[in-house]
């Protein structure tokens, strides 16, 4: 095999507070693509922040087609030919595809845009990509599938030696991916250096030669695609868990059914997902990114419309009726983990915070709200959910991390739910302020409640989970129960179906 | 057929429908007072309504980019006082003293567009800032007070040119200057592009920071063109001048069709129709014989309207766009 044209060596970042590569490496040949895979926060993104000129390293070095390079800049990695197709579409939607390819450069005559020369090239371009849309055509009018072949396009427009796919297939369905993946082989027929990021294991194998891990900073796995397993690959992204114990003993749950899903679908995010859920149940969803995870949660509360499926409640009665999704969402508790953009004010008091969901229950007639009975309702809040501060008064943006995530917690117990929407409320919380959601969580299941947990990290479901649900596609492919090994459930979401559904 | 027809009635209704609104307003106005049909009317609300489309022409640019430029009423007044100031010492010629008050023009969209560049201030409110701001600046000039142009420049605000009158030529063709700016330059371009969605024209690589500034320079400068056109045609500077303007102009931009959000419109179009609605609504009340206190009532209605309008446009379009996004 020749020379890589891309090797980056020993690359090293430190961010203030955290290291976040050290000393990783990539490689990357022409005429091939190369995979990099790895958990959130593996350091992916930050190496190709450094190949973008984003970011600037601290140590290590950068050698393309032999040479040792430094790019200090966006402009000088472009200049070295290296292109980006990023995750998110960059779209200009009211104005013509060539514009949307050209906007950073528009082709000039006399003063005037060339729009013919504008046309033509991207239509040159287009016709790599096997497309035939007109370079006329406004960008509102196209699908998603082609709003991503314009991003391709745009980024072909400098003749681009390396080009890196951050995440392309995550909004796409089956059909456009599959033309995704005749575009890359195209371009690998040319010559290009391919650097493919994704989070769903099945589709580097069917357009990826090279396979790259990284894990907290560093590069843990290079090798031949053709030499390495799925289950490998995924056990090299999540490293060993280290086997904390459980906090609870798992336990199979005969109480009553609270919450029945059947037959749940939306658009190409979920496909016929049904579940139950019983009382006093925690159960783990698990999952890759973009498996629908948090899709499915959004689905169940109404915060995306479903396009099929029922939910049924259990009653004050005991029966199960019909529930729409927007009623259950003010029936649950849910805690997310973007905890300061949906969950909590900020600016305002602990107390504030905790009561403002049930202000108008504290309120006397003519609406003014009675201090002495917030402060006493937010006091027991505080003391109940063990949250630390000075004052019920302190404001919420001085309080750590877990401790703001417990005040949503506090927001959604006032009105004591009996279900519980979980996604991720551990995300960004040190291990102490961890254990201590999930030992709040075991005690709301301990009351009754039903509970949903989303998490990325599979030893934190381990802990606490009674049932596993395995997302992947949007679909749930397996259910375990909370006795099962970290080698069972890694190899769940690693099983490659050998023929992916048509979907759409 | 008959449904093809109605589609067809429906589809020329969505692409001309503005039209179709000004031909209504124009005929309902003229059978109402017989005194408003005619060329004659028509040349005139085109010379009177000729400094609206000047400002109006800059602030097309502006809310193109999703942004607004309210301190342009201001800015025409201060372009008008200097004027005035100027020609009373009967020694400055007529040029020179435009040259000047373009100046100011040009010092004040600098102003703004330092203050939005590079303070990072909103738009909206670094104009509301320079709106007062500016008109205190004219005040200090003029005392408040009224200043009459000599009796040499008096008869250069109504000069024709053939049928139609000269300010009427030039603001036609700063408004078509306007619109090939917009829609066949580097700078129009990346301006709608800017108004498409800041964040990504930035990624992209679009100097966000330049072509703003650039527009706001661009906008105060017609802010005073319209100033000066302005205090020409009434002979006269008064401390009331641009009073109001600058949201004349906003609603006759939206009312012509740019989105207030930004990204969408013909400049052409929406200027020189929407100015044209604005002036014979006045003109028509004015020949209704009504009360001219009533003029702002309907004005106020018209925008609100267009307001309106615009918001409901921009739930079908801008709607699924939104959504998208969040896909993403």
């Amino acid at each position: 095999m020749t020379a890589p044209y891309l090797r980056m060596h020993a690359i090293s970042k430190h961010f203030p507070g955290v290291a976040a590569l050290k000393r990783a490496d990539l490689e990357a040949y022409r005429g091939e693509a190369m995979a990099l895979m790895g958990a959130n926060g593996a350091g992916k993104s930050t190496l190709m922040h450094v190949l973008g000129g984003i970011v600037s390293k601290d140590e290590g070095e950068i050698i393309v087609d032999g040479r040792q390079r430094d790019f200090h800049s966006p402009i000088e990695s472009l200049e070295e030919g290296v292109g980006f197709v990023y995750q998110e579409l960059n779209s200009l939607p009211s104005m013509t595809i060539a514009e949307n390819i050209f906007a950073d450069g528009f082709p000039q005559r006399y003063g005037r845009i060339d729009f013919q020369a504008c046309e033509g090239k991207t239509r040159e371009i287009l016709q790599r990509l096997g497309s035939q849309l007109n370079p006329r055509a406004t960008v509102e009018a196209l699908n998603t599938g082609d709003r991503q072949l314009i991003e391709i396009a745009r980024a072909l427009r400098r003749n681009p030696k390396i080009l890196i796919f951050d995440e392309p297939t995550s909004s796409l369905s089956q059909r456009e991916r599959q033309r995704l993946f005749d575009v890359i082989a195209g371009l690998k027929r040319d010559g290009v250096a391919i650097i493919y990021i994704t989070h769903f294991v099945d589709e580097i194998f069917a357009v990826c030669e090279r396979v790259t891990v990284m894990r907290n900073g560093k590069t843990v796995f290079k090798g031949q695609i053709d030499q390495v397993t799925s289950q490998e690959i995924v056990h090299e992204m999540m490293g060993t868990v280290e086997n904390e114990s459980r906090l609870a003993p798992d336990q199979k749950k005969q109480s009553h059914i609270v919450l029945e899903i059947d037959q749940l679908s939306r658009a190409d995010e979920l496909q016929s997902i049904s579940l139950s859920l019983r009382e006093g149940e925690i159960v783990g969803i698990w999952g890759l990114l973009g498996s629908g995870r948090t899709e499915l949660i959004r689905a169940m509360i109404g915060l995306d419309p479903i396009d099929h499926g029922r939910l049924r409640w259990r009653g004050q009665d005991g029966t199960l009726v019909e529930i729409a999704p927007e009623s259950l969402h003010a029936l649950s508790g849910i805690v997310t983990e973007d905890r300061r953009g949906e969950g909590v004010f900020l600016p305002l008091s602990t107390s504030e915070n905790i009561i403002l969901p049930n202000i108008r229950a504290i309120a006397n007639r003519v609406g003014i709200v009675d201090r002495g009975k917030q402060k006493k309702i937010a006091r027991d809040m505080i003391r109940r959910l063990g949250i630390k501060v000075t004052s019920e008064d302190q404001t919420v943006a001085t309080l750590s991390g877990g401790n703001q995530q417990k005040v949503v917690f506090g927001r959604s117990l006032a009105s004591s739910p009996r279900l519980f929407l979980l996604d991720e409320p551990t995300r960004g919380l040190d291990v102490g302020a961890k254990t201590e959601i999930l030992k709040l969580i075991l005690d709301l299941a301990a009351a009754g409640a039903a509970i949903v947990l989303v998490s990325s990290e599979l030893e934190e479901l381990m802990r606490i989970c009674d049932r596993y649900l395995v997302m992947s596609r949007g679909r749930i492919v397996a259910e375990l129960p909370g006795a099962a090994s970290k080698r069972d459930l890694l190899a769940a979401i690693s099983t490659r179906r050998a023929t992916p559904e048509a979907r759409q | 057929m008959t449904v093809n027809l109605a589609s067809m009635v429906a589809r020329f209704g969505r692409r001309h429908g503005f039209v179709i609104v000004i031909l209504i307003v124009y005929i309902s106005i003229s059978v109402a007072a017989p005194s408003f049909f005619g060329t004659g009317n028509l040349i005139n609300m085109f010379h009177v309504m000729a400094p609206l489309m000047v400002v109006a022409s800059g602030m097309a640019l502006i809310v193109m980019s999703g942004k607004l430029d309210i301190s342009v009423g201001s800015t025409a007044y201060v372009a008008s006082a200097i004027f005035a100031l100027l020609m009373r010492e009967n020694t400055i010629p007529v040029a020179l003293g435009w040259t000047i008050a373009l100046a100011a023009g040009l010092a004040a969209g600098t102003i703004n567009a330092l203050i939005i560049v590079y303070l990072r201030v909103n738009a909206l409110i670094a104009t509301l800032g320079t709106m007062i701001a500016f008109r205190g600046f004219g005040l200090l000039l003029t005392d408040g007070g009224l200043i009459e142009m000599p009796e040499a420049v008096k008869p250069l605000g109504n000069v024709m040119l053939g049928p139609i009158y000269a300010d009427t030529v030039l603001a036609l063709i700063i408004v078509a200057a306007m619109h090939f700016v917009h829609r066949s330059t580097s700078f129009g371009r990346q301006i709608t592009a800017i108004g498409n969605n800041e964040d990504v024209a930035r990624r992209i690589g679009i100097p966000v920071d330049r072509r703003v500034f650039a527009s706001f320079i661009t906008s105060g400068l017609l802010g005073a063109a319209g100033g000066i056109m302005y205090t020409m045609q009434v002979a006269v500077s008064t401390s009331k001048i641009g009073e109001g303007m600058e949201f004349i102009a906003i609603a006759v931009v939206v009312v012509g069709g740019i989105s207030l959000f930004g990204g969408r419109g013909n400049i052409l179009t929406a200027v020189v129709l929407g100015a044209l609605l604005f002036q014979m609504i006045r003109s028509g009340l004015q020949h209704l014989g009504a009360n001219p206190y009533s003029y702002r009532l309907v004005e106020g209605v018209v925008i609100f309207l267009a307001m309106y309008v615009d918001a409901l446009k921009a739930e079908r379009v801008g709607g699924i766009r939104l959504r998208r996004q969040e896909e993403t």
